[in-house]
């Protein structure tokens, strides 16, 4: 199948057709950062800005890679030093932007349709590095890849994302992402962050309890505990959540001898997971960052051939 | 995708593949240690396997074989709305100082050609640089020449040349309108 879309929002609005075609191209380019040139001349004098509103360190530095090794001119903006500051609407910083000739914009802030709003207005095309809770679409799309790589196939795995659901848009890209190619998703964690709504959602499980969201588990991806929760009251504190939701070696006997632990990153040791289980060999996290800058590469190289002049 | 006229039978086909076969074996002596057989993309990589194995079987052995994509070094990327998609490039061997045979269907303007040049160029120095293809329309946009030829071809400029083997059903080559095509 040929790519079509000038931009990626959301997994949401994929067919699995569409995701494997981002998987497959992503095959290739992860062979490009294994080779002595780790360049090509795909992107070549395309212009590429990361307006990243809500901030980054990791996914803006991966996108920036994979935009450098595309050969792709660069351009990076924060909210923090942005004209936004002054007053100006998001419309018309972005339409600035645009009339600087700028192919590609790859976006990240607070507000849920942010980019979704900006890509209906714009010509360049809009990939989406998240938006509010809403959609984390590249972050999926590397989580799905690493696990295609190991296990073959997505379909029919037993995967269990588990941790602060709630305000994840890393569960959300993840949860449809896996349900398009036919995953089973079990969403898992303490109730006050892991509402049962999700279960009108066909192909979901809810579980508040670990043992139970682990059980033969071919996937468990542990979402990071941001401290801020912890004083909003959504859980006692980060000691608690260790001890009852927090993977260590006893709760990795329940799931699969050769399930993949994995991370979005980065990681709070001893909470989400013990220090023994991030380095241990079923633990794939950092080639999930590998994998990372191969997926951006194939998302900037497919959305570029769909924006017209 | 609508048949066409066809140029040539799949009895041509087997019989060129030997004569380009022939062509490189004289070039190398028989002696293929140094040497790789690089096919594009992808009616570049079928034909490059029948060539490989039309060597083996005149000379006894046969270049390594690769497969390349040049996707990612083409110059019309944003031209098109709708992109082929990425297939499987393979470079078993190192491309510093071997000889290798570049293999695509159909010579046409010349620039895929020109793309796998510099894809190559990015795994290394390569000590010489051939070209193989089953059909040279004899008008290329660039500087770019075949060295092995099957046949020469001069269809109308709006028509495509289509090479089919057997396992894409109806084998020859075939001349086809544009319009009609999947890339």
């Amino acid at each position: 199948m040929e790519w079509t879309r000038k931009d990626l929002l959301s997994l949401y609005d994929l067919n699995a057709e569409e995701i494997e075609c981002i998987l497959d191209t992503a095959a290739e380019f992860k062979k490009v950062s294994q080779r002595r040139v780790k360049k090509v001349p795909a992107l070549r004098g395309k212009t590429v800005v990361n307006f990243f509103v809500e901030p980054s360190t990791r996914t803006r530095v991966s996108f920036e890679l994979a935009e450098q090794r595309l050969s792709a001119d660069v351009v990076n903006m924060q909210a923090q030093s942005s004209s936004l500051l002054k007053g100006e609407t998001l419309l018309d910083t972005v339409k600035n932007i645009e009339a600087l000739q700028v192919d590609l914009v790859v976006m990240r802030h607070s507000a849920t349709g942010a980019q979704a709003f900006i890509a209906s207005k714009l010509k360049c095309g809009v990939i989406n590095a998240g938006d509010g809770a809403h959609s984390h679409p590249t972050q999926a799309l590397l989580d799905i890849f690493t696990m295609r790589e190991k296990k073959g196939t997505v379909k029919g795995l037993k995967v269990t994302i588990l941790g602060d659901i709630l305000h994840s848009r890393v569960a959300r890209s993840n949860m449809w992402g896996l349900l398009k190619l036919g995953a089973h998703v079990t969403l898992a964690g303490p109730s006050t962050l892991v509402p049962r709504e999700f279960e009108s959602v066909p192909g979901v499980r809810v579980c508040h309890n670990l043992e139970e969201a682990v059980e033969g588990a071919d996937v468990v991806n542990l979402l990071r505990i941001q401290h801020e929760r912890q004083t909003a009251g959504f859980f006692p504190g980060i000691g608690e959540y260790a001890r009852f939701f927090g993977i260590n070696s006893d709760n990795m006997k329940l799931m699969k001898p050769d399930v993949l632990i994995m991370h979005p990153g980065p990681i709070n040791r001893d909470v989400e997971l013990s220090g023994e289980v991030a380095d241990c060999s079923n633990s794939v996290i950092l080639e999930q960052v590998t994998n990372g800058l191969a997926i951006r590469m194939a998302v900037l190289f497919l959305v570029a051939g769909c924006v017209k002049k | 995708m609508t048949k066409g006229k066809q140029l040539f039978s799949a009895a041509d086909i087997d019989g060129a593949v030997g004569k380009i076969a022939s062509g490189i074996g004289d070039e190398f002596k028989g002696d293929f240690r140094e040497c790789a057989l690089v096919g594009i993309h992808q009616q570049g990589v079928p034909l490059a396997e029948r060539i490989c194995r039309a060597l083996e079987k005149k000379f006894g052995s046969a270049p390594v074989l690769g497969k390349l994509d040049i996707s990612m070094y083409r110059d019309d990327i944003g031209n098109r709305m709708r992109l082929p998609p990425i297939r499987e490039t393979e470079i078993p061997f190192d491309v510093n100082g071997s000889s290798i045979i570049l293999v695509d269907d159909v010579l046409s303007t010349g620039r895929t050609i020109r793309a796998a040049l510099d894809a190559l160029t990015d795994y290394g120095r390569a000590g010489l640089i051939r070209l193989a293809v089953l059909v040279d329309r004899g008008n290329p946009e660039f500087p770019i020449r075949a060295d092995y030829v099957g046949f020469t071809a001069h269809p109308p400029e709006k028509m495509k040349v289509v090479v089919r083997f057997e396992e894409d059903g109806e084998p020859g080559i075939y001349a086809v309108e544009w319009k009609n095509q999947n890339l």
